[in-house]
């Protein structure tokens, strides 16, 4: 009995120890942090312990995405008609380290971001504002060391001077990316990465630096330093030599915690401050409304997603009979205007928000996030509406359409459920509009619909994007150019969208390059090139006493996605 | 039995040779765009999946690519995990000691349980007590780990808070034990060896539930063999041989019987080390607690390569170097097996 006392005791000790203390703030997320070295940072994971290790030059005001402020740059200046960017550098920092931070760092980091620019990273953006391509010396032989060298250079003034060849409106918001934090050049070049001079650059090139001796052992200028990153945890302290306001909350903890359940049960009891809690679903029925528990809602949502109609099918096998008699469609099935309508008339966005989104949803009128500058939420959208539908199924294809019917292939990525409930939502109505429609859903797996659709073979997919930085330019080219990425799967070919997206890139007159886009979002509403999927709205957990995260502090471009701000933002009662 | 280890030891390189050419063989079967969307993490990035390709030589043939691995691995660089973060081997190296520190709480209760639930079975065959046991051996063997962990962890986490929930320690320790000489990699017996009690305190406790985990489940599978194999030793012809000598009940049924039902619960016990040392994969995925099995199954479910290649690497050592521990207490148990 005595041996049972001593046990249940020696178990129980320590259960006081349980609860996150005042000056830490613990984190559970199901996934680990891919890599700790900017150069390699493109996901939100690493990006949301990277931004808070490192600094970029600029970052977002406060919850605005329009309004750009200082970080580790003190002002900038823009000549030579937008292509000349000066910036003045904050004095009596210091990197982790200990070494100063310096121009030549500053330097030394958009160089090597411009030398790698790894298929893995997000430098392609860089490169292209910079060196006017998105690839590197690899893939592209006209990139030479002058021309990097040339694009990002310390004047005697000790100024950063970025020389652009052509004007970029986004260039700013391209830096507030945390993959573009700075570096500390003594540390690295120590540490055995590129020695920042051209005699090694080639060696260099297309290197992913993600598993990077820099990854392993960081120096930033942040206001938190790395501890450890071990199998499960990555741990980070307020920094004491931090050149900004000294943080409230002194140590970070992110756990790596796979388990939904092990999860919930930790933020309950108030082990965790934050965590990775699921679905709008889940959050409702398993945490809101338990003690100490707050849910943030009506965040913003800054992806867009949209159902492609392909205008030029490359793939005769999805194309059935390949003709317009009820077996098949032909490869240029979408190019009839009336064959567009009649699926944007044909879906039920209510329906999408209160099944899909828990009717916490909107539709937007184009796809840009409505927080992002640019929207206009004048432009009109297309609503459920049968009757407009058969009306323009009628006259599509001279009649033939609404005679002979269609049988159509429709994909979605395997195991998405927004997804797939969408396609489901247009089957059903296409279908209950002619007994001689009909669509056929299939679950592809997400390399084999990346590849299909890239190749154009794909009739009609459902996909989204997320944005790299809050410029508008970085959704509307995506998805209306016909340079765009996301061209190859929708083949829709506009000249005059494609005339004004190529002038908002190199406008820098802000109302004008809202007009401009404007007048594309109008143009696709007639066009209708795509389905506009309704867009979520988000919501988060946390404990009541964390202070200084909520809805109106929340950044979506923050990486640090749980609160929206960065770490030092936060306190705890 | 000297030149048996040898001999067996020896098996450990061709084995793994044939293992990894069957494995790099398998994952050949994917497309290259599948093997590169492994390394993608967003649509963006997938406007690159041709470059990765490329840079990675996905598209190189079969021997071109098994023989850059090979060679690589041969050189001690296995390659790096992007499920951890962390180069192959720096994650086997930080990961593999917790998993044996998980496995060394287990093993022994769930061997040692499992035979004394199994010779308490069989020797009251069809009694109270064996009933309740054969209970106890369906529920064991037929609930799922999964269920049974977060039952524990709902009970004594979530609701008692008797005992810590996921992790292998809690925050107060987490700084400090950066600080830890480490001897053996095991956090808990490192903590003891640094005269840190209320760190290895701390590690104990995040044990108990998956251990506790693993010992019903496993014992159970152990007791039911066990019970199975006694009851046939019971009734063979030397049983009753002995018991016609007038050898007591008591060293008949321990020493005669048990002592040859053993030799079933020695193979079964070593697949089980195998399967703990493997990874007790959703053991450790439900606790969080930092093993091999936790990062396996991350790694599985990326495509993970290099990571599945180095976990099938570890598999095959652990799969030789148990097996032939089991032949050796083979020979020790049952003298009629010996080996030349």
């Amino acid at each position: 009995m005595k041996k049972i006392a001593l046990l249940s005791t020696l178990l129980l000790a320590g259960a006081a120890f349980a609860a996150a203390p005042k000056d830490t703030l613990v984190v559970q997320e199901s996934a680990d942090i891919p890599t700790l070295d900017p150069g390699a940072t493109y996901d939100t994971a690493s990006g949301s312990v990277v931004e808070n290790i490192y600094e970029t030059l600029l970052t977002y005001k406060g919850s605005s995405l329009r309004d750009l402020e200082p970080l580790l740059a003190t002002k900038w200046t823009i000549s030579n008609g937008g292509k000349t960017y000066t910036f003045d550098l904050r004095k009596n920092v210091k990197f982790h380290s200990g070494n100063p931070f310096t121009c030549a760092d500053a330097e030394y980091t958009f160089q090597r971001n411009l030398v790698t620019n790894a298929a893995e990273s997000g430098n392609w953006f860089l490169s292209d504002s910079l060196l006017g391509t998105p690839s590197n010396a690899n893939d592209d032989k006209s990139i030479t060391w002058a021309k990097i060298n040339n694009a990002v250079q310390c004047n005697s003034q000790g100024q950063l001077v970025f020389n652009l060849p052509k004007p970029d409106p986004a260039f700013l918001a391209k830096l507030a990316f945390a993959g573009q934090s700075i570096v500390d050049k003594n540390w690295a070049t120590k540490l055995g990465e590129w020695s920042g001079t051209e005699a090694d650059w080639k060696n260099w090139v297309g290197k992913d630096l993600q598993g990077s001796k820099l990854n392993a052992q960081p120096s930033g200028t942040g206001a938190y330093r790395l501890v450890r990153k071990d199998a499960n945890a990555v741990l980070a302290q307020a920094f004491d030599g931090y050149w900004g306001q000294k943080p409230a909350i002194k140590n970070v903890i992110i756990q790596k915690v796979p388990e939904l359940a092990a999860r919930q049960q930790a933020f309950l009891r108030g082990d965790a401050d934050l965590i990775e809690a699921g679905t709008r679903a889940n959050i409702e029925e398993q945490l809101k409304g338990k003690p100490g528990v707050v849910v943030v809602d009506g965040l913003p949502n800054t992806t867009a997603t949209a159902v492609f109609m392909n205008e030029n099918i490359k793939d005769p096998a999805r194309l059935g009979s390949g003709k317009l008699d009820g077996q098949g469609i032909p490869a240029n099935f979408f190019s009839d205007v009336n064959v567009r309508r009649g699926f944007a008339y044909a879906f039920n966005y209510a329906q999408y928000i209160s099944d899909v989104l828990k009717g916490k949803g909107k539709q937007r009128t184009m796809l840009l996030p409505d927080s992002f500058p640019g929207y206009d939420p004048k432009v009109k959208t297309y609503k459920y509406d049968p009757a407009q539908a058969k009306a323009y199924f009628q006259r599509a294809w001279g009649g033939q359409l609404w005679k002979n019917g269609f049988t159509l292939n429709v994909a979605y990525r395997a195991g998405s459920v927004g997804a797939q409930t969408a396609m489901e939502i247009l089957k059903k109505n296409i279908e209950a509009l002619n007994p001689k429609f009909r669509v056929n859903i299939q679950a592809k797996e997400w390399s084999a619909m990346l590849n299909d659709s890239k190749a154009g073979k794909e009739p009609m997919i459902i996909i989204g994007w997320a944005p790299d930085y809050a410029d508008p330019d970085n959704f509307m080219y995506t998805f209306y150019s016909s340079n765009g990425y996301y061209y190859p799967r929708s083949n829709w070919k506009d000249a005059t969208v494609d005339k004004w997206l190529d002038q908002a890139r190199v406008t820098t007159n802000t109302a004008e390059r809202n007009r401009l886009y404007s007048l594309v979002g109008q143009r696709a509403y007639e066009q209708s090139p795509f389905v506009l999927v309704p867009a979520g709205i988000g919501l988060n957990v946390e404990r009541s006493n964390l202070v200084g995260a909520t809805a109106q502090t929340f950044n979506p471009m923050i990486s640090f996605s749980y609160t929206g701000t960065f770490w030092k933002d936060l306190s705890k009662k | 039995m000297l030149n048996f280890i040898i001999r067996r030891l020896l098996q450990i390189p061709l084995v793994m040779l044939v293992l990894s050419i069957l494995i790099v063989a398998l994952t050949m079967l994917l497309t290259p765009a599948q093997r590169a969307a492994g390394y993608i993490r967003s649509e963006q990035q997938a406007a690159q999946l041709e470059r990765i390709i490329r840079d990675r030589g996905l598209d190189q043939p079969f021997p071109v690519q098994y023989g850059k691995w090979l060679s690589s691995t041969l050189h001690g660089d296995l390659g790096f995990s992007k499920a951890s973060g962390q180069p192959v081997l720096d994650t086997i190296k930080a990961r593999l000691p917790n998993t044996i520190e998980l496995s060394l709480v287990t093993a022994i209760p769930i061997i040692l349980l499992g035979v004394w639930l199994g010779t308490l079975s069989a020797l009251h065959k069809d009694k109270f007590l064996d009933q309740v046991l054969r209970v106890f051996a369906v529920l064991g063997y037929s609930l799922p780990s999964f269920v049974l962990g977060i039952v524990l962890l709902a009970v004594f986490y979530g609701y008692l808070g008797w005992l810590p929930g996921a992790g292998q320690l809690e925050v107060i320790n987490q700084f400090s034990v950066g600080d830890l000489k480490r001897y053996t990699g095991m956090l808990g017996i490192d903590a003891l060896l640094n005269g840190r009690f209320d760190i290895a305190l701390d590690v104990f406790r995040h044990l108990v539930l998956p251990a506790l985990t693993l010992i019903i489940i496993l014992s159970a599978t152990i007791l039911k063999v066990m019970r199975n194999s006694l009851l046939e030793a019971l009734s063979s012809d030397y049983v009753r041989t002995a018991r016609a000598k007038g050898l007591p009940d008591r060293t008949v049924n321990l020493k005669h019987a048990r002592r040859n039902a053993l030799l079933s619960v020695i193979t079964l016990g070593g697949f089980l080390i195998i399967g703990l040392l493997g990874g007790s994969v959703i053991t450790e995925t439900i606790f969080a607690y930092p093993g091999v099995g936790q990062w396996v199954v991350q790694s599985a479910g990326q495509l993970d390569i290099p990571a599945v290649l180095g976990f099938a690497l570890l598999s095959a050592l652990v799969v030789v170097v148990v097996s032939t521990v089991t032949d050796i207490l083979y020979g020790v148990v049952d003298p009629r097996v010996r080996f030349d």
